[in-house]
């Protein structure tokens, strides 16, 4: 089992990694932005599905508040009401899982492929042996410095700065996207998820090596930017400058 | 909408547990691969739970044995001199045992680490010389532990072995160089080398030419004082992976095995092969010679026994092969007729060359 998932994910990942580092002076930093980069436009199918849902989960809104208005005092009536008007817009609330979960090998095989590349333990030197692909642009970069910008990527980040970047961007990135709750049972739930999974992923941040680390946090990013552009706006992100006047009550 | 709402809901929580699992299921730990050294009818080893062996090679039972404290793995072949035992730790520190009763007499530093120890330590005119992962390397009085001088950085980390000849220390890194240090004050000398990628064996010196591995499937002969190869072997086409053991030279052939699973017989002034044997499996472990028997073991812990007395033909058939049944990654060593194994497996395997089998083998396993 475990021959064939580096067959089919591990190696290619690691010799991609490997060869794209060669191609960029041996920065291995720069190779993980990279293949951020390709991972994402793979899954580009994918992720424009979960901004289409996105969208249309955005102009539903109107509709939703008119169903609570309606039928708020009826849970189970309501439930319906919501689950028939996605159906009828062609929309799955629990579409935003899949490019993560799609994504999960790539952390897996990624993860493995710091380790062995950077030669973190001598184990993990000797078996990339056997995992490299007899082309010379990866023999010749091999071992890797770990070594990009403050980071040595085979270790957890010292300073917690990037454990700030992706518990930060994925809460901006689920901002973005979290629709109002019309229910305040579901209100509860998205707060409790709002906060859940970027504190879980800053912890993983300071738990795993800071090249999985630059991948998560180059991956928010990329879906910031992504989201903002599709849906043209910050979504459900309200921005409240602190010299905005609150409104007066009266007026 | 309940039912997928939990289904999310455990989804997401699972999510990192799952990932934790998943990678740390899979990691590779430090274990060490420690080799052996024979001395006196004792066998010195580090076992894979990170203890100093020492065991009687005429009843097979422990002399002593002497805990890493913290535990660390050990990587470095135990080296004996005198009467004291010298062991490098992953965790940094260098030790010098006895051989008697394996009594601390000294560790450096006393306190903290100088990084991960695995290129197994040199000992020449009293001084020990430690390769570290901090890029540096360190000589030691071997008979204080006190610190002679510490090289500047070499590179990121020094993984391989340095080499001794004369009054000049040579050390192999990954980023392709080799260095050459003054013994006595640890200065970089004039010349070095400098190659397109890195070296993965200890540099072997043979009359003035250094022998060793490199990244690129090649082995690399290198003249002491030039800026280019002698030659590289295979001169075009690469091998199929890295000569990862250092080599052995022995009456101008170099005898240099590769983790394709092949041994090369190569012409140590010209580079040119003279016979290949496939092995089948990795050679990890740095071939030994005993006589005029060279002994090499593969990753699968098969043992071939050449004759070097006769000539090889164009058929290389092994003297002897002998199967230990363990796989072995280790250094080994060999002395009158038997040869000392330590398998990833933790066990010490004596194998008898002129029987032709295993002889006895012993646990290194700490039982309380």
């Amino acid at each position: 089992m475990a021959d064939v998932w580096y067959l089919i994910i591990g190696n290619p990942v690691l010799n991609v990694l490997i060869a794209l580092s060669h191609l960029l002076s041996g920065e291995f930093g720069l190779a993980i932005i990279v293949l951020t980069v390709i991972v994402r436009l793979i899954t580009w199918p994918l992720t424009k599905r979960q901004l289409d849902s996105t969208k249309a989960l955005q102009d539903m809104q109107p509709k939703l508040q008119e169903l609570q208005k309606k039928y708020g005092k009826n849970q189970q009536k309501l439930q319906q009401e919501m689950m028939k008007l996605y159906k009828e817009a062609g929309v799955n609330p629990l579409g935003c899982l899949w490019p993560m979960l799609v994504q999960f090998p790539i952390w897996i095989a990624l993860y493995k492929a710091i380790m062995k590349a950077l030669a973190t333990t001598p184990e993990y030197l000797l078996d990339l042996a056997r995992r490299l692909y007899s082309w010379d642009i990866v023999n010749q970069a091999i071992p890797l410095s770990s070594k990009f910008l403050w980071l040595d990527l085979g270790q957890p980040d010292p300073y917690w700065i990037l454990a700030i970047i992706v518990g930060g961007t994925m809460w901006l990135q689920q901002k973005m996207t979290q629709a109002p709750a019309v229910d305040p049972r579901q209100q509860s739930t998205n707060r409790m998820m709002l906060l859940m999974m970027p504190l879980m992923f800053g912890f993983l941040t300071l738990m795993f090596p800071s090249g999985l680390a630059l991948y998560w946090a180059v991956s928010n990013i990329i879906t910031i930017i992504t989201q903002y552009f599709f849906t043209g706006s910050w979504g459900y992100l309200k921005f409240r400058s602190p010299f905005q006047s609150k409104p007066v009550k009266g007026k | 909408m309940k039912q997928p709402k939990i289904f999310f809901l455990v989804a997401i929580a699972l999510l990192p547990l799952i990932l934790v699992s998943c990678i740390s299921g899979g990691a590779s730990v430090s274990r060490g691969w420690a080799g052996t050294a024979f001395r006196d009818g004792i066998i010195y080893a580090g076992s894979r739970d990170g203890r100093v062996v020492a065991i009687n090679s005429s009843t097979g039972s422990q002399n002593w044995s002497y805990p890493i404290d913290p535990p660390a793995a050990i990587y470095t072949t135990p080296i004996v001199d005198g009467d004291l035992v010298y062991v490098g730790t992953y965790s940094g520190q260098v030790y010098a045992l006895t051989i008697a009763r394996g009594n601390e007499r000294w560790v450096y530093p006393r306190t903290g680490s100088i990084g991960a120890i695995v290129g197994s330590p040199v000992v020449a005119n009293e001084t020990i010389y430690i390769s570290s992962s901090d890029g540096r390397v360190y000589a030691l009085n071997t008979t204080n532990g006190d610190l002679k001088w510490k090289s500047e950085p070499l590179a990121d980390k020094l993984w391989t072995s340095p080499t001794v000849m004369g009054d000049t220390l040579y050390v192999s890194t990954f980023d392709g160089h080799i260095y050459a240090l003054s013994v006595d004050t640890g200065e970089l000398l004039d010349w070095s080398f400098e190659s397109e990628a890195g070296f993965a064996s200890s540099p072997v010196i043979y009359e003035d030419t250094i022998f060793l591995g490199s990244f690129d499937r090649h082995l690399y002969a290198v003249k002491i004082g030039s800026d280019v190869p002698m030659w590289k072997f295979p001169q075009e086409e690469p091998t199929g992976n890295w000569f990862w053991a250092s080599p052995i030279v022995n009456e101008g052939i170099v005898y240099a095995g590769c983790l394709d699973g092949k041994l090369y017989a190569i012409e140590a002034e010209t580079g040119e092969k003279l016979w290949e044997f496939d092995a089948g499996d990795p050679i990890v472990s740095s071939a030994v010679l005993m006589d005029n028997l060279l002994i090499v073991t593969d990753e699968s812990g098969t043992v071939y026994v050449f004759d070097l007395s006769v000539e090889i033909g164009d058929e290389v058939v092994p003297l002897k092969t002998i199967s230990i049944g363990a796989a072995v990654r280790s250094s080994f060593c060999a002395q009158e007729g038997l040869v000392y194994i330590r398998g990833e497996d933790n066990w010490i395997y004596v194998v008898d060359i002129d029987k032709g089998e295993l002889s006895w083998k012993v646990s290194l396993t700490f039982e309380e």
